[in-house]
C-alpha cells in the first residue's frame, strides 16, 4: 500500500509562498484571501522564522460569506478596513484552497476596486503545488500586471529574481556582485530590504521595506534579468513579454566552485568585462582552499538532503564538489531542479527522512529535523522553512564563490563536532 | 457535518458577560481586521496535547503544514509521543473533484495498520466540509471495523475562532468518549483538569501538590491527557478550568448531564495558586482535606519565599508596565506583583470583559490602545521595564528600559511555584543586561537619540 497521507509533511502551501513574495514589496499589503486561519497560521510561522513581525491580513472568509458571497464582499470589505488604519501602496491578493473551491473571482473584485486601491491578483490553492511555486506564481504575477510594456534598454539596469529560498543576506549579497560590474541592480521581491531582521521603527503594520511600487513599474527597461533557481525560470521570461530587448540570464543554482564560475563568466561576457573586481576574484581562491581543507571530513560523509527542490540543487551541488555523498534527497514536491540529480530521488516527508536517516551521517533540512536527529544521534545542517529555534537564518548566505565558503565550513564543523 | 445549531449555541455562551450586555453573540471576524487562529487552530491547540491519540487532519497542505510541532506540550507518556506529530491528508485537486473520502478512509487504514494507535481524532477543515466529505459515517463504519476510537471533530476554520474551535473540540470530546469506559474505583477526590495544555509542562508546577494534599486527577483535557481517562471523566467528583473560559461550556453540559459541578482557578503566581488549592479543595467541603491543603500550602509558600530572596533584592521597588491578552493581563501582573514589582499598568486591549474585571483588581491603569499609551506611561511613571509581545521591542529601546518578551512562557514555565521562580529569573535577567541600552546608543551619523 503506497502512503495515502502526509506523515510529518516536508510540503509548505502555495498562498505562503506567495506571502513572502509580497513581503518583499515596499509598503505592501500582503491579503490572504480565506478563513482567518490561513493568514494566522502562516503570520506565525513567519513571524518565528524570521524573529521578525510579518505583515498579513486576511479576508476572513465566514460560513456565510464561504457560500454566498463570490468574494467580492469580503475582499472590498477587507480592503475598507484596512484602509481605516494604514495607507498600503499595494495590496497582493492571493487565494486559498477554500476560495479557489467556491471559485472566487478574483480578477473582477480587484477590477472593481481598482478606483481605490493599487492591487495584485494571485489564484495560490494550496491543493495545488507549494512553497516555490507560489512564491513564483506571484513574481509572475506581478510582473504581468504593473511592469509597464517598452522597447528601450537601460544597460546599466539588472533586475535579480530570486527563488523562495534565497535568504535575505543573499539577495543583497548578489544584487552587491551585479553592482561590482556596473549595473544598478533590482530584486523583485527584494527581501533583503524587509526581512533581514534590521531594528526599524515600524510596528509591521505593513511590509517594512522591499522594492518600490515606483521601481517595479519602471523594471521593463532592465538590460539584463537574471533568475535564480528552477522554480522562477518562468518569471525571467515573463519580463521579455514586457520588452523583447532585454537579456534573460537563467542559473538553476548559485551554490559552489562551478555555479558561481557560470555566473561570472556570464556576466563578463554580457558587459564584456575581462577581469572582474578584485574581491571576485579573491573569493574564489579563498573558495578553492576551503574546498581543499574541508574535503577530507565532507569526502565520503553520507548525506540526506530534505527541502524545496531549488535549495536541494543549489546545496547537493555545493558539497558534492567536496566530495561529500548524496544517499538520498527528499522534496515535497516534484521539480526539474532535482529530476536530474544523480542520487536517490523521494517526493515525500519526513517519516520517508526517518526511514532512510539510520544508515547515514548528516541531514541537511530543516527545523523538523531536530527531532529525528536527535533520536538517531545524527548530525543535522539547518537549513530552510522553518527554523524556529535558531537565530539569523536571513543572515546565511550560501550563494557563490563568498557564500559557498562558509556553507562548506559550517558542514565541516557539523561533521567534525558530531564525530566527537 | 457541521452542526449550525450547534455552533450558535456555543457562541452564545450565558455566561460570557458579553453576551448579557450586548445582543450580538462572540464577534465575527472582520474582513481586513483580523488577528488570530480559526477554529480548527483551537481544535489543535485544545486537543492534540493526547499523546497517545493520532490527530489526522483532514485537509490541503496550509492547516498542518504550517502548524505542526509548534507547540511545547508535555507529555509523559511513554509511547510515542505524537502531540508534535503531523498527520494530513494533503487533499489535492482530484480529491476536490471526487470527494475526499477515499483519502481519508486509506489515511485512516495505513495509520491502524503502520502506527497501531489507541484512536484516532479526525479534523473537519474548510476545504473539506466545504467539498461535503461525510466523514461521521466513515469514522462510525471503521470505528466498529478495528474497534478502536475514531472521533470526528468538525472544526473548518470558517466557523469562527480559536476560542469557539476549542469548544467544538471539547464538544466532540463529551459526545464521542467521555462515559465511554467506567474506572475500576471511584476516588472520592477525584478532578478533571480543563483547559490546562501543559505547554512547558506548566501543569506539572502544581498537580505533584494536588496530590500530595490527596487530590487525584482522573483525566485531563488535555496536557498531559490519555485517551482511557477522558474516557472516565464522567466519574470525577470535580471539574476544574485552568485559566481558559473557552471550556466553560462543556463543564456546564457535563454538570447537567454527570452532575459534576466546576470552578475556574489560575495558577499564575504565589496567591492565584495558592486560591487555586483552596478553591479547589473547598468544593470538597471535607475540613480534614481543607486543613491538610493548608499545611502544604503554607510549606509550599515558605520554600517560595526562601528561593525568591536574592530576586527580590534586585527586583525591589522596580515599576512595571505589561502589554499582553486575553488572562494573562492581570494572571502575569499578579505573578509580577508576587515578586514584588508594582505593576503600573496593563493591557486590556485583547482581553475579553471578565478578564477587565480582575485586571481592574490587580492594576491601577488599564490600557485601551497600549501602542499608543504605554510609551507616555513609561516616562510618567519612571517605568524599569516593559513586558510584551516582540512587536513593543522598539518601544523599550526607544526609553531603554528593559524589555521581557512575555510569550518567553511559551519556552519557560512560569506556572504555580515554581513558576514564579523562572519569571523572576527572567526578569531581572532583563534588567540586569545592558543590551537595550547599548542597542539604543546613537549612531556616529545621528545628532539625537530620538
Amino acid at each position: 500500500m503506497t502512503k495515502p497521507l502526509q506523515i510529518n509533511p516536508l510540503k509548505l502551501s502555495q498562498p505562503m509562498g506567495s506571502l513572502l513574495a509580497f513581503l518583499g514589496i515596499k509598503n505592501c499589503m500582503p491579503l490572504m484571501h480565506g478563513a482567518q486561519g490561513c493568514a494566522s497560521f502562516s503570520k506565525v510561522f513567519f513571524t518565528r522564522h524570521f524573529n521578525d513581525p510579518i505583515a498579513i491580513q486576511t479576508t476572513a472568509v465566514n460560513d456565510i460569506t464561504a457560500i454566498v458571497d463570490g468574494g467580492d464582499y469580503s475582499i472590498s470589505e477587507a480592503i475598507n478596513n484596512i484602509t481605516k488604519k494604514v495607507k498600503p501602496d499595494l495590496v497582493g491578493l492571493f487565494t486559498t484552497g477554500l476560495t479557489e473551491v467556491k471559485g472566487d473571482d478574483i480578477k473582477g473584485a480587484t477590477y472593481l476596486l481598482k478606483k481605490r486601491m493599487k492591487m495584485v491578483y494571485v489564484h495560490t490553492p494550496d491543493f495545488e503545488g507549494g512553497l516555490e511555486s507560489g512564491f513564483a506564481k506571484t513574481i509572475e504575477a506581478i510582473i504581468e500586471q504593473l511592469v509597464v510594456p517598452t522597447k528601450e534598454i537601460d544597460s546599466k539596469k539588472a533586475l535579480l529574481i530570486p527563488n523562495v529560498n534565497i535568504t535575505p543576506i543573499e539577495v543583497e549579497k548578489i544584487k552587491e556582485q551585479l553592482e561590482l560590474f556596473g549595473f544598478k541592480s533590482f530584486a523583485l521581491p527584494d527581501l533583503s530590504d524587509s526581512l533581514d531582521g534590521h531594528l526599524g521603527l515600524k510596528q509591521g503594520a505593513l511590509s517594512s521595506g522591499g522594492i518600490s511600487l515606483e521601481n517595479i513599474k519602471n523594471l521593463a527597461n532592465c538590460s539584463l534579468v537574471i533568475s535564480v533557481g528552477r522554480s522562477v525560470e518562468k518569471c525571467g521570461i515573463s519580463m521579455l513579454e514586457k520588452n523583447p530587448n532585454m537579456t534573460h540570464l537563467h542559473f538553476d543554482s548559485l551554490g559552489g566552485l562551478k555555479n558561481s564560475d557560470k555566473f561570472y563568466k556570464a556576466l563578463m561576457e554580457f558587459t564584456k568585462v575581462s577581469k572582474p573586481a578584485s574581491s571576485i576574484i579573491r573569493w574564489r581562491k579563498r573558495l578553492q582552499d576551503v574546498l581543499l581543507d574541508t574535503h577530507f571530513l565532507i569526502g565520503g560523509a553520507n548525506v540526506v538532503v530534505a527541502l524545496e527542490p531549488d535549495q536541494i540543487n543549489s546545496i547537493v551541488q555545493t558539497i558534492s564538489e567536496a566530495g561529500a555523498n548524496i544517499k538520498a534527497i527528499i522534496a515535497p514536491t516534484n521539480s526539474m531542479a532535482i529530476n536530474e540529480l544523480t542520487c536517490k530521488v523521494i517526493i515525500g516527508d519526513f517519516d520517508d527522512v526517518e526511514k532512510i536517516l539510520e544508515e547515514n551521517d548528516l541531514l541537511i533540512s530543516n527545523f523538523h529535523g531536530h527531532r529525528l536527529t536527535k533520536k538517531h544521534n545524527k548530525a543535522l545542517m539547518l537549513r530552510g522553512f522553518p527554523n524556529f529555534e535558531g537565530i539569523g537564518y536571513q543572515l546565511k548566505n550560501d550563494s557563490l564563490y563568498e557564500g559557498s565558503s562558509y556553507l562548506l565550513c559550517e558542514i565541516a564543523n557539523i561533521l567534525e563536532h558530531h564525530r566527537h | 457535518m457541521v452542526n449550525k445549531k450547534q455552533i450558535k449555541e456555543l457562541l452564545n455562551e450565558s455566561t460570557c458577560s458579553h453576551n448579557i450586555e450586548k445582543k450580538s453573540s462572540c464577534n465575527r471576524a472582520k474582513p481586513g481586521a483580523t488577528s488570530g487562529g480559526c477554529a480548527f487552530e483551537g481544535a489543535q491547540i485544545a486537543l492534540f496535547p493526547f499523546a497517545d491519540v493520532i490527530h489526522l487532519v483532514h485537509a490541503p497542505s496550509t492547516c498542518q503544514g504550517a502548524s505542526w510541532e509548534t507547540r511545547e506540550s508535555r507529555t509523559s507518556y511513554k509511547g510515542e509521543d505524537n502531540t508534535p506529530l503531523g498527520y494530513c491528508t494533503d487533499i489535492n485537486t482530484n480529491d476536490i473533484i471526487f470527494g475526499g473520502n477515499k483519502k481519508l478512509e486509506d489515511s485512516i487504514k495505513y495509520i491502524i495498520k503502520h502506527k497501531n494507535p489507541k484512536a484516532i481524532f479526525v479534523y473537519e477543515t474548510c476545504v473539506t466540509a466545504m467539498i461535503g466529505d461525510n466523514m461521521d459515517s466513515l469514522a462510525k463504519r471503521l470505528e466498529k471495523k478495528y474497534s478502536i476510537p475514531i472521533v470526528v471533530v468538525h472544526s473548518p476554520g470558517f466557523v469562527g475562532g480559536k476560542n469557539l474551535g476549542s469548544r467544538l473540540g471539547g464538544i466532540a470530546i463529551l459526545e464521542q468518549l467521555i462515559g465511554t469506559k467506567e474506572p475500576k474505583e471511584i476516588h472520592p477526590y477525584g478532578i478533571n483538569l480543563i483547559g490546562e495544555y501543559n505547554v512547558t509542562g506548566d501543569m506539572w508546577q502544581y498537580t505533584p501538590i494536588l496530590e500530595k494534599i490527596g487530590i487525584k486527577i482522573v483525566s485531563t483535557l488535555a496536557g498531559d491527557g490519555r485517551i482511557e481517562n477522558i474516557q472516565q471523566a464522567h466519574r470525577a467528583k470535580l471539574n476544574v478550568i485552568v485559566c481558559a473560559k473557552s471550556l466553560v461550556t462543556l463543564c456546564k453540559k457535563m454538570e447537567e448531564k454527570y452532575s459534576i459541578p466546576y470552578v475556574s482557578v489560575s495558577f499564575y503566581g504565589k496567591r492565584d495558586t495558592s486560591n487555586a488549592i483552596r478553591t479547589i479543595v473547598g468544593a470538597f467541603k471535607d475540613e480534614k482535606l481543607s486543613k491538610k491543603a493548608e499545611i502544604v500550602i503554607d510549606d509550599e509558600e515558605r520554600k517560595l519565599e526562601k528561593k525568591l530572596i536574592p530576586f527580590r533584592k534586585i527586583l525591589k521597588g522596580k515599576k512595571a508596565i505589561l502589554n499582553t491578552g486575553g488572562n494573562k493581563s492581570w494572571s502575569i501582573a499578579s505573578a509580577l506583583q508576587d515578586i514584588g514589582i508594582e505593576v503600573v499598568a496593563t493591557s486590556i486591549r485583547k482581553a475579553t470583559l471578565e478578564d477587565i474585571d480582575i485586571a481592574k483588581k490587580y492594576v491601577p491603569i488599564l490600557m485601551k490602545v497600549p501602542a499608543n499609551e504605554q510609551a507616555k506611561l513609561i516616562d510618567e511613571h519612571k517605568v524599569d521595564i516593559l513586558l510584551a509581545g516582540g512587536r513593543s521591542l522598539y518601544t523599550a529601546i526607544k526609553k531603554r528600559v528593559a524589555f521581557v518578551d512575555v510569550n518567553q512562557e511559551k519556552k519557560v514555565s512560569y506556572g504555580a511555584y515554581n513558576g514564579l521562580i523562572n519569571l523572576a529569573k527572567n526578569v531581572c535577567n532583563a534588567v540586569n543586561n545592558p543590551v537595550f541600552k547599548v542597542v539604543g546608543t546613537t549612531a556616529p551619523w545621528e545628532k539625537t537619540n530620538d
